[in-house]
């Protein structure tokens, strides 16, 4: 079961220049968040400023730990760590260039590193190319092997024709990376599928809103009608989409965004305790305990990742984890304050917001049962 | 092979080929076994905190994690744990290690204990209630409410009476009654941590319980597969697998939090270490957590099997409900956490959880 194990990575061993650009991302955020709303933070990643993402991308903190002729800072990932977790923490609005920082980036420099990236990330890290994930369809949602969307290869380049759903900031996004079929499924059904880099300005596309009940608009529907894409945007291997996907999601799973979704309810309630009271204390003293401890494990795994492993179970550990501790987190607000707070108080705001946000965090970057399956399978139990 | 996982292989070997159902059955009546005792004091375990100074090792709780990971994993009935703090906190005062099993106990939590001074000498009176193991400790370390330490003879000296109990697990945890009894040694002034051999402790029995839970997992995923109804395993059905992948995220969690706070811990070498109190106490409370939810699952994966005495199971989930209770249990801890991040406000979460440190008060 070593495989089930996260080493976390020993406390002392965080070099002290972390700590340094901590002092400094702190400085940034008290004066790049004072205009920004409390409402807002509350959307977490959620929330998306281009503007924002451009202050980020000024500071070199989009690109962090890539290559500078790329764009990028070649700064350490546990650099890129602290940076991370320090604007989720305070709510900053982080969601415009999100994806493309945390997986489409990285993915374009390992499957196209000499024609695509050379061409699209330097301006990622200028917060100025963003990227939304075209995976989910109306008939494939947690059965991804079942997607139906096509590319045809002709002389003059891919057409792709299909619909994608749930697709998260399609609607600002300048690039999708579509997962698509490119060939039949044999015995394994995992074969016969491909990546595409598609420009979102590319003619036969249609982007639709989906309110969520939030009322909310974040994600879309991506109707792709004969759409035309050069031979070069095929993303690493024809066929290997599947596998390429794999590598992505341990991205995607266990970053700090896993567990920090919820962060400014909390804050609100630690501010609305009673002092004296022993029950207040006890159950805020579990979530920071299990904040502690999932922060830890976060950590461990953004090790894990910088050592070139590929810790995809260790990832779904942290994200079914996290995923428990946001969750509980307006049940406790409502356990504790239920009905008391000020009518129009950001209290009763962040826990009417956060009940109706959570029920998507077990759903998003593969739901709590998919991650269950993958924990299991690491079991030997199927 | 570096000095760690030379004492981290070396207590396997020990530990795996000495400790079976009938050590574990035998201890249960409430004897030590003296002969896996001495094998223990041959490797050294029991006196790995314990500076060189004092008669110890002087290593550090990065190489005393895995011997109390393998306690819970192995289930090994020894007070190695205790002996092993008590060594530590004597290492800080100056006083050399006694022969023998030692315990420990922290003044001004849960006990009515006293302590004077007059005539050169410091005498306790009180009850203190579950020291573990104290009926065959030759010696306790009493953490004192003002900082110091004291170390009483617990063996046939005057003004001593070991009253026998047992925790969950039926391993001794004892009430000391305590009338004028002299300290055998004393030093009065403060240790660098607060409440150390509670704390100290509680850290020892998270890292028994991530063994445990290590122990009870793989016995769970394991019968999982061999147990056929309906003619399939029973873990081909979906409702296990979840349960037993919740299990596997909580034994995960508590490991993480547990090898943090070991990371964190003071040691002979290096007393300060201001990130401990934090540390501790999240791997308390997580480890504590784990134990509680963990429990359910594995009984209910085994089924009727695993409530019968035969079944080795117990073995390791009625050291967890001994263990998760004992040193503070995780309520407690998470008391103390939640008052201090009350007292911090919103202002002060982030920092102290980054800085692994309680926040100041905001009123500070």
């Amino acid at each position: 079961m070593r495989g089930l194990q996260i080493e976390p990575i020993p406390p002392h061993e965080m070099p002290p220049r972390c700590e340094a650009l901590r002092a400094e991302v702190r400085a940034f955020l008290a004066e790049a968040l004072a205009d920004v709303p409390q409402q807002r933070r509350a959307r977490s990643w959620s929330g998306a400023s281009e503007q924002f993402s451009r202050k980020m991308a000024a500071r070199g903190w989009i690109g962090m730990t890539w290559p500078k002729r790329y764009g990028g800072g070649e700064r350490s990932p546990l650099e890129r760590y602290v940076v991370l977790e320090e604007m989720l923490a305070a709510g900053a609005p982080v969601g415009a260039h999100w994806t493309a920082d945390r997986q489409s980036g990285p993915l374009l420099m390992r499957f196209s590193p000499e024609v695509l990236a050379p061409r699209i990330v330097p301006a990622i890290t200028r917060g100025e190319a963003f990227f939304c994930i075209g995976m989910s369809e109306p008939d494939s949602g947690s059965d991804l092997a079942s997607i139906r969307t096509r590319a045809v290869d002709t002389a003059q380049g891919w057409v792709i024709n299909g619909r994608k759903v749930w697709t998260s900031g399609a609607h600002r996004a300048h690039y999708m990376i579509a997962l698509v079929r490119t060939g039949e499924k044999s015995e394994n059904r995992h074969a016969g599928l491909s990546q595409f880099l598609v420009d979102m300005k590319t003619p036969g596309i249609t982007v639709r809103p989906i309110v969520n009940q939030l009322g909310e608009h974040d994600f879309n529907e991506v109707t792709l009608d004969d759409v035309r894409v050069p031979h070069e945007n095929l993303i690493g291997q024809e066929g290997e989409g599947w596998k390429q996907v794999g590598a992505e999601l341990a991205f995607e799973r266990s970053g700090p965004e896993r567990y920090l979704s919820t962060t400014q309810l909390l804050l609100e309630m630690l501010d609305a305790a009673d002092p004296g009271s022993e029950r207040h204390a006890v159950a805020l003293g579990r979530v920071v305990a299990q904040y502690g401890t999932l922060r830890q494990m976060s950590l461990g795994v953004a090790g894990m990742l910088a050592r070139g492993e590929s810790p995809a179970l260790a990832a779904a550990l942290v994200k079914d984890q996290g995923a428990l501790v946001e969750q509980a987190m307006p049940d406790l607000a409502n356990d504790l304050f239920g009905g008391r707070p000020p009518p129009g108080s950001m209290l009763e705001w962040a826990m009417r917001y956060t009940a109706l946000a959570v029920p998507s965090f077990s759903l998003r970057g593969g739901t709590r049962e998919i991650l269950r399956g993958i924990i299991a399978r690491g079991l030997d139990l199927r | 092979m570096d000095a760690d996982t030379l004492i981290a292989d070396s207590a396997e070997r020990l530990f795996s080929e000495q400790v079976d159902k009938v050590v574990r059955e035998r201890a249960e009546a409430g004897t030590l076994d003296e002969r896996l005792w001495a094998l223990a004091c041959e490797g050294g375990f029991h006196r790995l905190l314990a500076s060189e100074a004092v008669g110890g090792f002087g290593q550090r709780w990065a190489e005393a994690w895995p011997v109390l990971r393998g306690i819970g994993y192995w289930q090994v009935p020894l007070p190695l744990a205790e002996t092993m703090v008590a060594g530590l906190l004597l290492s800080w005062a100056g006083i050399e290690v006694p022969d023998g099993p030692l315990t420990m106990i922290e003044q001004g939590l849960f006990d009515t204990l006293r302590a004077e001074a007059g005539g050169g000498t410091l005498r306790l009176s009180g009850t203190v209630h579950r020291v573990p193991w104290a009926r065959h400790a030759a010696a306790a370390v009493v953490s004192l409410a003002d900082g110091g330490i004291a170390l009483v003879g617990l063996q046939g000296e005057p003004g001593v009476t070991i009253e026998p109990a047992f925790n969950h697990a039926k391993i001794p945890s004892d009430s000391v009654v305590l009338a004028d009894a002299p300290a055998v040694a004393h030093h009065a002034a403060p240790l660098p941590l607060v409440k150390p051999a509670w704390a100290l402790g509680a850290l020892a029995r998270s890292a028994m319980m991530v063994g445990a839970l290590e122990f009870v997992l793989e016995q769970s995923a394991c019968y999982a597969t061999e147990r056929v109804q309906f003619g399939k395993p029973i873990g081909r059905n979906q409702a296990l697998q979840q349960n037993l992948a919740v299990l596997a995220g909580d034994v995960a969690a508590a490991r993480v939090a547990s090898l943090v706070a070991a990371a964190d811990a003071p040691d002979a070498a290096r007393p300060i270490a201001p990130e401990a109190p934090f540390s501790i106490a999240v791997a308390k409370v997580r480890c504590g957590e784990a134990a509680t939810r963990g429990t359910g699952i594995a009984h209910q994966v085994h089924g009727a099997i695993g409530f019968t005495y035969e079944h080795a199971l117990h073995f390791a989930t009625r050291r967890l409900w001994a263990w998760r209770e004992e040193f503070g249990s995780d309520a407690w801890w998470a008391e103390r956490l939640g008052q201090a991040a009350i007292a911090g406000r919103s202002a002060g979460f982030w920092p102290s959880l980054t800085a692994r440190r309680f926040p100041a008060s905001a009123s500070d």
